[in-house]
């Protein structure tokens, strides 16, 4: 198995993703799998490795577009998702109600 | 409006499926509302096309079949749907799919998986499983799907419609939720390759919001031929093995024989590194999903999951809870291949495999091979939880449609016959941007292949 129970605690604090203490062995079990089975690229022939270069579709050269200012309206106006909202204005706590 | 309501009688009688995520009564009004401001003069005017749910709509939620999301309704919508609602196209609803599109069977939705629609027992396959069943089971002609890896084409396969993945940068990938970002784009399945190629045409073209979508105007259709006299059609031996189901083998080599009854040269030709590209994609596309799916975090989208002291507290047990466990899966394979120690065995490896792929199809459509013939799945539709517990027979059913994803190639799946009543799918390969050309070919295949007949 390539994948401890130690690795996937060290990979799952990489990926901020919780790994539950009785699901470990099972993860650990599978992502050993699927590794050792993508590994087969490393048979790639010696004579390409370094020498290929890498490969990404679509358009060659990066399209700019004019940096202009606009508006960008959003769906719902503010009034949808603030948690309060009155003539215009977010409603804020006053400001000697903070300690 | 009459046309709206029997587009949601149509889709609520096919409830069984569990294809569509949409509540009926709100799929009515939504209807009922697009139909009435719809423009007459569209060309896909009162067409009811439904949507994969990881493609953002205005008028319902897209949550992606995954509970992180939950209740998320976009801000925004996808430039293809507004593409689809300028055109008069009616948009019917959320149609469910494997969790962030990562799956090939529709197994891995947080909404139960999808049926078959002709065999209860049986996957839709997947990713874009929802969508494949309702237009399966004649509830919709056209639908939208999203492809990473094959996810329109194999469930197109799998329930006898016709699934088109386009060229990498047809499509504006705006308001499509990322997974791989330099392997998604999306599809469409429809009942049949012309109200495919309708949508599909409708949908393409330049879009200054995608920066990957190619400045070129939307696809042009050909007509159908008389003839494929002057195509020449590439059968590449590796998608021929051995082990390859004898009756898509037998449907295969009957659909071949038709196209040489249509005039097409048809010669054997070689991808010699057909045999990486599972492995290959399976570094590349988790690799891009760790990155992509890093923004769901319990703060800026869906539910969140508490209980926690702190803000990585929050982070974890949200992300923890919100993911199924394909997902997670996938997550943690792809930080593992992108982390320090790991990333030049494995993903600068993938990345210079999948380049070697790509050179695979420039060199055979550069010895004068317009386009490749191959099956579309290596069996037909297999059945539910029948390969769950094991991820690596899943990816397997995808061998013979990622190598499109890889190069960026555009193909087409259509239906060439069945198996004990099953749908076998047999798939066109192009070159990038000659969708026409792909389309003729299918236009003239599809005229005369008996789909429906056993193999």
């Amino acid at each position: 198995m390539s994948v401890s129970r130690d690795d996937v605690l060290r990979i799952a604090q990489l990926a901020e993703l919780d790994v539950e203490e009785d699901a470990l062995p099972d993860v650990a079990e599978q992502m050993s799998r699927i590794l050792d089975y993508v590994a087969q690229l490393s048979a790639m022939p010696a004579s390409t490795n370094g020498t290929v270069k890498t490969f990404v579709p679509g358009p060659d050269a990066i399209r700019f577009r004019p940096d202009e200012v606009a508006p960008w309206p959003l769906a719902f106006g503010p009034a949808a998702f603030a948690p309060a909202f009155k003539e215009g204005f977010f409603v804020v706590p006053k400001l000697g109600q903070f300690e | 409006m009459s046309d709206a309501k029997a587009v949601a009688d149509r889709l609520v009688k096919s409830k069984r499926l569990n294809a569509l995520l949409t509540p009926s009564k709100e799929l009515r009004s939504a209807l009922t509302a697009q139909a009435a401001a719809a423009r007459p003069t569209g060309v896909l005017y009162g067409m009811p096309v439904a949507v994969k749910d990881n493609i953002c709509t205005l008028e319902f939620t897209t949550t992606c079949g995954s509970r992180i999301l939950e209740g998320y309704r976009s801000p925004y919508e996808a430039t293809a749907v507004t593409k689809l609602k300028a055109a008069g196209a009616l948009i019917a609803g959320k149609t469910n799919c494997d969790e962030f599109a990562m799956g090939s069977s529709t197994e891995h939705s947080a909404y139960g998986r999808v049926v078959h629609p002709l065999d209860k027992t049986r996957v839709p396959g997947g990713s874009s499983g929802g969508s494949a069943a309702l237009v399966g089971a004649g509830a919709l002609p056209a639908a939208l799907g999203s492809e990473t890896g094959g996810s329109v084409r194999q469930p197109a396969s799998f329930c006898g419609v016709v699934g088109i993945k386009p060229t990498y940068g047809r499509v504006s990938r705006y308001g499509l939720v990322a997974f791989g970002s330099s392997l998604d784009q999306i599809g469409v399945l429809g009942r049949s390759v012309h109200d495919a190629a309708r949508v599909l045409s409708v949908i393409s073209g330049r879009d200054p919001r995608d920066a990957t979508c190619e400045d070129r105007d939307p696809l042009r259709l050909p007509t159908v031929p008389e003839s494929l006299q002057g195509f020449v059609i590439g059968l590449p031996r590796e998608y021929f093995p051995a082990e390859l189901d004898p009756a898509v083998r037998r449907a295969c080599d009957r659909a071949v024989r038709l196209l040489r009854d249509l005039g097409a040269a048809v010669r054997e030709v070689s991808l010699p590194h057909t045999a990486y590209a599972v492995p290959t994609y399976y570094v590349i596309a988790p690799a891009e999903a760790s990155s992509n799916l890093a923004r769901y975090d319990g703060v800026r989208y869906g539910p969140r999951f508490d209980g926690h002291a702190d803000l990585r507290g929050l982070y974890r047990a949200t992300r923890g809870q919100g993911f199924g466990a394909e997902v997670r899966r996938r997550i943690l394979v792809g930080t593992y291949v992108l982390s320090a120690g790991f990333y030049d065995a494995y993903y600068r490896r993938a990345q210079q495999m999948r380049a070697l792929i790509a050179q695979d199809f420039r060199n055979v459509f550069d010895r004068g091979v317009d386009l490749l013939f191959t099956p579309t799945t290596p069996s037909p539709a297999f059945k539910a939880g029948e390969k769950l517990s094991d991820p690596i027979a899943m990816y397997m059913s995808d061998i013979f449609t990622v190598t499109a994803n890889l190069a960026g190639v555009p193909a087409i799946s259509l239906p060439i016959g069945r198996v004990k009543g099953l749908p076998i799918g047999g798939q066109l390969i192009g070159q990038a941007f000659l969708e026409d050309e792909m389309l003729e070919a299918a236009y003239a295949l599809e005229r005369v292949v008996p789909a429906t007949d056993e193999a």
